[in-house]
């Protein structure tokens, strides 16, 4: 056994204590897992990768046609056949397969950031919301802003099956109206008639602008809407509310949502980002809630308010912190769910326009041709979807594993 | 001179499923500044809920204040508007409460928290409230304290934590501080630590302070006077020494009795009251201990106790049967 000498034993210096952070811990968790760092480094080479490639070149679609060159495969030194270099080969228009590869990763990139951030603000601000005010008494303001919310969604439904957006406008002010008159205790079931005809003639009205069917219709939704403005109003009304219309939106098939909601808007890249941010609003929004539903119960958030914070810097300053890691898991996980999308709207032809490239596009195109042999013009847009769909995936686990609370102490 | 608290025919339900759970119930007493009120009570007698409901805290939805008035220092705060009640919170009545292990936040500073707490209510820089924080921490004891501002809570123990909570409670100085169970979750040395350290603030700042607890321990070695709590109301009031020497009602005899003492022979068996608290959803018609009373008659089964002064002043009990008691000890 070895002796153990005074001098051996090294004291720790108190005054050279670091302040270490939740998130500094975090970020040392995920510097050292593998896996983390390998999701990392594609994720790394893919932003940089298109982000910087505008500054090499200028990538025309329109103009990189050259059917002379049509289906060559990877050439990396040019040749009699084909005089100038393709380390991808070339597609059926002779278009140089490894530039839109870059270049439709710069839209596929756009899509993702562009989605997600609709999901994760929409999604995020429903999740904030209904979870705080589920379980807390309402100041008189914030109930006419909830309720002009409530109606405001709710007339928007109205306003898109009539083709008249005005009528949300009208709906919100309804749901107003209905906050203000909060205290009226007396006569419930005269109040309830009175919004429910107040709605029916807002929607028949409106919608008797564009068809006999848009005002049936929005009589019908908008009785709906008066009635149900009408009801107890509090935060667990509004939660209710907005909660089961994530319900109905999470109960569509996401692909065949968004084809729904592309059909609705027309083709189109921006379109694609608008219809995959749609779908994906309900997750955060659950995911969201839940978290705050579990934060507000916390002894810290009872602490805020008795120290007189207000409702907004609670749900801004304490709550929200605390629950980001699920949603940046989420997000990260997200930004890969979108970029598949976006492939897959554009394999069927209504994400970006042609010429424009896009991954799923440029597979799209080209899947005919792999019978005659072209395996280069579908294996490289093919190989980028997997990779960088690898890549947030891997760095999601990790951020997952790096900010699991239960480590936390 | 008035009051600083004074408390009128409180009720607090929560509008549950299962129906209307009663969970304060005619609760009416007051406090002088400068004073320390001890409530104690078994769980789920209406001790952390009555005092929420003085902040109006309460969880609404399902808990709402059905009856009563609360003063404090002439203003009666369940009239007062969320806004008003705001202003309120932290600056005139603060509140720590039990488990110093989630009181934090644990994103943030301890620092970033005090100073956050000092600039909601007053004018002040982030500068001087930076410096004032620190001030804070070093009275509440925590050594190198202008250095551990910048330490997040994990990186506090648990009694530093209440002591960082504690600071934070005064920030503002107020007139009330409430403490809620803020030893419980600690240990005994702790427990003492934290005692001394609110008894010596009470002594240099004078604000009033309401320290809940079921510990009987504890607070006989520092309040000035004790409501006994049970089923949420308060069934026996007084001072200290009149609540430990002249008990009159039954229930805070059988909590007495259920504490081991140094001067008893130490193979005594300690006394347990029987039974459990009732129901809150269903309350009996007569006495709520009725059920777990020895001293039990039809009376108590039918008729519901007034809480009445009794040997003069400083000394109150809610039983039929006090004089027998008192009697017979």
């Amino acid at each position: 056994m070895a002796e153990i000498t005074t001098e051996e034993i090294t004291v720790t210096d108190f005054a050279v204590r670091e302040h270490r952070s939740l998130w500094v811990d975090a970020w040392r968790r995920l510097a050292s897992s593998n896996t983390a760092r390998l999701g990392m480094f594609i994720v790394a080479f893919f932003i940089l990768s298109t982000t910087f490639s505008h500054f090499f070149w200028e990538y025309e679609p329109k103009k990189d046609l050259n059917y002379s060159l049509k289906l060559k495969p990877p050439t990396l030194i040019p040749n009699e056949e084909v005089p100038s270099v393709h380390p991808f080969g070339t597609d059926k228009l002779g278009r140089d397969i490894f530039r839109r590869v870059v270049h439709g990763g710069w839209n596929s990139l756009r899509v993702g950031i562009v989605a997600v951030s609709i999901s994760l603000f929409f999604g995020g601000l429903t999740g904030l919301f209904t979870g705080f005010y589920e379980n807390i008494d309402t100041t008189h303001i914030e109930r006419l802003v909830l309720f002009g919310l409530t109606g405001l969604v709710l007339g928007s439904l109205s306003a898109w099956v009539a083709a008249q957006p005005i009528q949300a406008i009208f709906f919100a002010i309804l749901g107003v109206i209905a906050a203000y008159f909060k205290n009226f205790q007396k006569g419930k079931a005269l109040r309830m008639v009175v919004f429910t005809i107040a709605g029916a003639l807002i929607g028949a009205i409106l919608g008797a602008f564009v068809s006999g069917a848009a005002a049936l219709i929005s009589l019908i939704w908008g009785a709906i809407t008066g009635a149900l403005l009408s009801r107890p109003l509090d935060g667990k009304f509004f939660s209710n509310v907005m909660m089961r219309l994530m319900d109905i939106i999470l109960s569509f098939p996401g692909y065949l949502l968004a084809i729904a909601i592309v059909a609705f808007l027309g083709p189109g890249l921006e379109k694609g980002m608008i219809a995959i941010g749609v779908v994906g609003i309900p997750v955060y929004a659950r995911l969201t809630r839940s978290a705050v539903l579990s934060v507000s119960q916390k002894e810290y958030i009872l602490a805020a308010q008795s120290v007189g914070e207000g409702h907004g810097r609670i749900i801004f300053r304490h709550i929200t912190p605390n629950i980001l890691s699920p949603i940046i898991v989420q997000t990260t996980m997200g930004l890969a769910g979108a970029i598949l999308s976006a492939a897959a709207l554009g394999f069927l032809g209504l994400g970006a326009i042609p010429p424009e490239p896009e991954w799923g596009a440029m597979l799209g195109d080209s899947y005919r041709y792999l019978t005659s042999g072209a395996w280069w013009a579908v294996l490289f847009p093919g190989l980028a979807i997997m990779f960088s769909v690898l890549g947030f995936n891997l760095l999601g686990d990790g951020l997952r594993d790096a900010l699991d609370p239960k480590l936390r102490t | 001179m008035t009051p600083l608290l004074e408390i009128k025919n409180l009720k607090t339900r929560f509008f549950t499923s299962e129906g209307v759970v009663k969970a304060v119930n005619n609760v009416s007493y007051s406090m002088e500044s400068g004073e320390i009120l001890g409530v104690v009570g078994e769980s789920g007698c209406g001790k952390s809920v009555h005092a929420l409901s003085i902040m109006q805290l309460v969880q609404d939805p399902p808990g709402k204040i059905t009856n009563g008035e609360v003063w404090l220092d002439g203003q009666d705060l369940l009239t007062l508007s969320e806004k008003e009640m705001k202003k309120v919170r932290g600056f005139d009545v603060a509140m720590i409460f039990q488990d110093p292990m989630t009181s934090l936040n644990p994103v943030f500073t301890v620092g970033f928290q005090i100073v956050e707490a000092l600039r909601l209510h007053n004018d002040m820089t982030k500068k001087e409230a930076r410096e004032r924080a620190g001030e804070l921490l070093a009275l509440v004891g925590i050594p190198g304290a202008e250095e551990r501002l910048d330490d997040y809570p994990h990186q506090f123990s648990g009694g530093m934590r209440q002591r960082a909570m504690i600071a934070m409670g005064l920030s503002c100085e107020p007139k009330l501080l409430i403490a809620d169970e803020p030893t419980t979750a600690l240990d005994v040395t702790i427990q003492a630590q934290i005692v001394d350290l609110v008894k010596r603030l009470q002594a240099e700042l004078g604000m009033a302070i309401m320290w809940i607890t079921h510990d009987l321990g504890v607070i006989a070695e520092m309040a000035d006077r004790i409501n006994v709590m049970y089923a949420g109301a308060i069934i026996e009031s007084g001072n200290v020494r009149n609540i430990y020497k002249k008990t009159r009602h039954p229930y805070t005899m059988g909590l007495l009795g259920s504490l081991p003492r140094l001067d008893e022979d130490p193979g005594a068996e300690l006394l347990s009251v029987p039974g459990l608290p009732p129901d809150l959803l269903a309350l009996p018609k007569g006495c709520a201990f009725a059920a777990r009373c020895g001293y039990r008659t039809e009376k108590c089964l039918e008729e519901k106790p007034p809480l009445e002064e009794i040997d003069g002043r400083e000394h109150a009990v809610a039983c039929w049967h006090w004089e027998e008691i008192a009697g017979s000890k």
